[in-house]
């Protein structure tokens, strides 16, 4: 339901992003240092080949992202309200949840609530040992209004649940009440939500918020867009899930082999191949981020 | 066999009998599984056995009256094999989603996977054990054996495109069975799932059914190797709550797949106990199980319960609800219908939610 009567355009604010998510660093790197380049390896005194080399990630610094509240057209087949790390102008802006109406006014619907999933920002490092913060802007009616005044007391209700490894798994929730009186048409509920320990560090696929906005009176409880209504993550800047694999003689990495990583040094022992050439390869993955692969040849002698 | 199943099954026999003898034409259909909003929906309802007209039933409630047998096979050892056509292909999807991959974003085709290597002997499968087929004068029972996983094949050589036809699902099935070597065909079924942007032409066109199952003959499908029992599985999240989504797991993500477990193993089951899909042929009747009107254990049980999200389906007896699979692991279904339950009268069961007294 659109809020029908609007006194102004809402226009989008330009709200600061917090910053330490930006610098989206390089994808990992590998060297090979062993063998070396070209190297000849007799395979009667080498039952095992010792590989290794050094690896390079980016360090996870605390920073958060800003996801914005958006929908594309209230009440329309292209409502899609999303969650974007950008702010504009919204096609939903002060868009409101279905209301069953009793009598003058009504009570918001109890079972009516309104998905934000992501559309981008992912993935994200959660960092669970910071609250979720955010601000869901509650529009209702003035005095000016000739029809009604908003007036009562509304309760804003958020949850938020990631998608973990294909999962979706509950962060957290909170809920607000808010006293909507006709003297005033603005309210921005804040929001506090401590997320699940468990998730502390995961790298996340997405994120949905749940807003359900539920009160006594049907004048009020549209929720403002156009950058009004946002939730900031606490998130770390790069993964802390790093890894270096190795294959022999296939790029491909079908049947790559786990290094052990100690600091920006890898290793790993691998049974010696056959007598010839051959070439290792190396790649580091951090997160959902595998960069490009080293490669090296070598040669297996008698 | 109980007293009320034993009239269900000779008033079914004969219906059958008066069926043949009035010589009419049947029209061939698969065996739909309507959405939500369809369960009444003529044009999806399975061939009538005979002539005595029923209504459709009730959306929401189980449809009464016990299934029969009708003489076909059933599936004693069921394999079941999953093909993804295409799923690899360009353009399949229209999004990718971080840490999932690009041939799967959403991880449906992992969770059909898993489901149908998690399902052997739960206590929702081995719900059918009570039904069989007759060879010889003996009645062999359906098995509910650990693992009825045949394969897995990401089919992305043979080129999809959206709105396939029935007859482009079952030549699909067919090349399923050479990858697969398959070679009995009366306990094996091909599920061929379909992409989000390449799907079966009625999917698409909103006919009002999530899936079908059907059994391919010359007639119907005609160039295709006979005696293939094959499921025509659409994309069904591209449809939304009306095939299944969050109708169990109320999260965002948590029941977006929802769907997928509940549509492919309604079918998967079917497929068990009815493998033959009601096909007669020159008289001879195919099908296995279903009930006076032509509904199999599935149809009788689609969507019980389920709201919509106004109350969880699982407060309603048999109604969809999470069974826990071989693996420990929480997968939504619907209940499937059991002529045990319900002191012999039949009810919906197997999912968790079943009536105090299941047979």
């Amino acid at each position: 339901m659109q809020k029908p009567i609007r006194a102004t355009v809402l226009l989008a604010v330009a709200v600061a992003v917090s910053a330490g998510l930006a610098a989206a660093a390089a994808g990992p790197s590998v060297t090979i240092t062993s063998p070396s380049g070209g190297q000849k390896i007799s395979a009667r005194h080498t039952t095992y080949l010792a590989l290794a080399g050094t690896a390079s990630f980016a360090t996870p610094a605390a920073g958060a992202t800003r996801f914005y509240l958006r929908r594309d057209g209230c009440g329309t087949a292209n409502d899609n309200p999303h969650l974007s790390v950008t702010s504009g102008t919204d096609g939903g802006d002060g868009c409101g949840l279905v209301l069953t109406i009793v009598g003058v006014g009504g009570t918001a619907d109890q079972g009516a609530f309104v998905d934000y999933p992501s559309s981008d920002g992912m993935p994200l490092t959660l960092d669970a040992s910071r609250p979720v913060t955010g601000t869901v802007d509650l529009e209702s009616f003035g005095i000016a209004d000739p029809l009604a005044a908003g007036t009562g007391l509304v309760t804003v209700s958020v949850s938020l649940e990631a998608l973990d490894q294909g999962n979706g798994v509950p962060v957290g929730s909170d809920a607000e009440t808010v006293l909507i009186t006709p003297t005033q048409t603005e309210y921005p509920v804040a929001f506090t939500i401590h997320p699940n320990g468990a998730l502390d560090r995961a790298d996340l696929s997405g994120l949905d918020l749940r807003v359900h906005v539920e009160g006594p009176y049907a004048f009020s409880g549209f929720i403002g867009n156009s950058g009004k209504s946002f939730m900031d993550v606490p998130a770390w800047s790069a993964s802390f899930d790093q890894s270096v694999a190795v294959s022999l003689d296939d790029p491909s990495f079908a049947s790559a082999v786990p290094a052990r990583l100690d600091g920006t040094t890898w290793s790993v022992a691998v049974p010696t191949p056959e007598v010839g050439k051959h070439t290792v390869y190396a790649r580091a993955t951090q997160g959902f981020d595998t960069g490009a692969a080293a490669s090296l040849p070598f040669s297996v002698t008698k | 066999m109980k007293l009320g199943a034993a009239l269900t099954a000779i008033v079914a026999l004969l219906l059958v009998v008066a069926a043949g003898a009035s010589g009419g034409t049947i029209v061939h259909r698969p065996i739909y599984m309507p959405d939500s909003s369809h369960v009444g929906d003529p044009a999806l309802q399975p061939p009538p056995v005979c002539c005595v007209p029923v209504a459709p039933p009730v959306a929401g409630e189980p449809a009464p009256v016990n299934m029969a047998y009708f003489g076909g096979h059933v599936q004693v050892t069921p394999k079941i094999y999953l093909v993804l056509w295409g799923w690899g292909q360009p353009g399949a999807f229209d999004h990718t989603t971080p840490g999932m991959p690009a041939n799967d974003p959403d991880g449906a085709a992992a969770r059909m996977t898993a489901f149908i290597k998690a399902m052997g002997g739960t206590a929702w499968a081995g719900s059918q054990t009570q039904y069989y087929e007759t060879v010889d004068g003996q009645n062999v029972h359906i098995q509910n054996p650990t693992n009825v996983f045949g394969g897995v094949w990401y089919d992305d050589t043979d080129p999809i495109h959206d709105n396939v036809s029935g007859l482009e699902l079952a030549q699909e099935a067919q090349r399923a069975v050479a990858h697969f070597g398959i070679t009995d065909l009366q306990n094996s079924q091909v599920v061929v799932a379909q992409p989000q942007r390449y799907n079966e032409a009625g999917f698409n066109s909103g006919a009002g059914y999530c899936a079908w199952h059907d059994f391919t003959q010359p007639q119907f499908y005609p160039g295709v190797q006979p005696g293939i029992s094959f499921t025509n599985m659409p994309y069904v999240l591209n449809s939304g709550a009306g095939c299944g989504q969050n109708s169990v797991n109320g999260g965002f993500y948590a029941g977006r797949l929802d769907g997928f477990t509940i549509v492919m193993g309604h079918e998967i089951e079917e497929t068990i106990t009815d493998p033959g899909a009601e096909d007669v042929i020159d008289g001879v009747n195919l099908g296995a199980w279903y009930d006076y009107a032509a509904y199999e254990n599935g149809d009788k049980c689609a969507w019980v319960g389920y709201t919509e999200g106004i109350a969880p389906a699982s407060t309603v007896p048999g109604g969809l609800n999470n069974i826990t699979g071989n693996d420990g692991r929480q997968y939504p279904v619907q209940s499937l219908w059991s002529n045990d339950s319900a002191g012999g009268a039949g009810y919906c069961a197997g999912a968790g939610d079943d009536l105090p007294a299941t047979g």
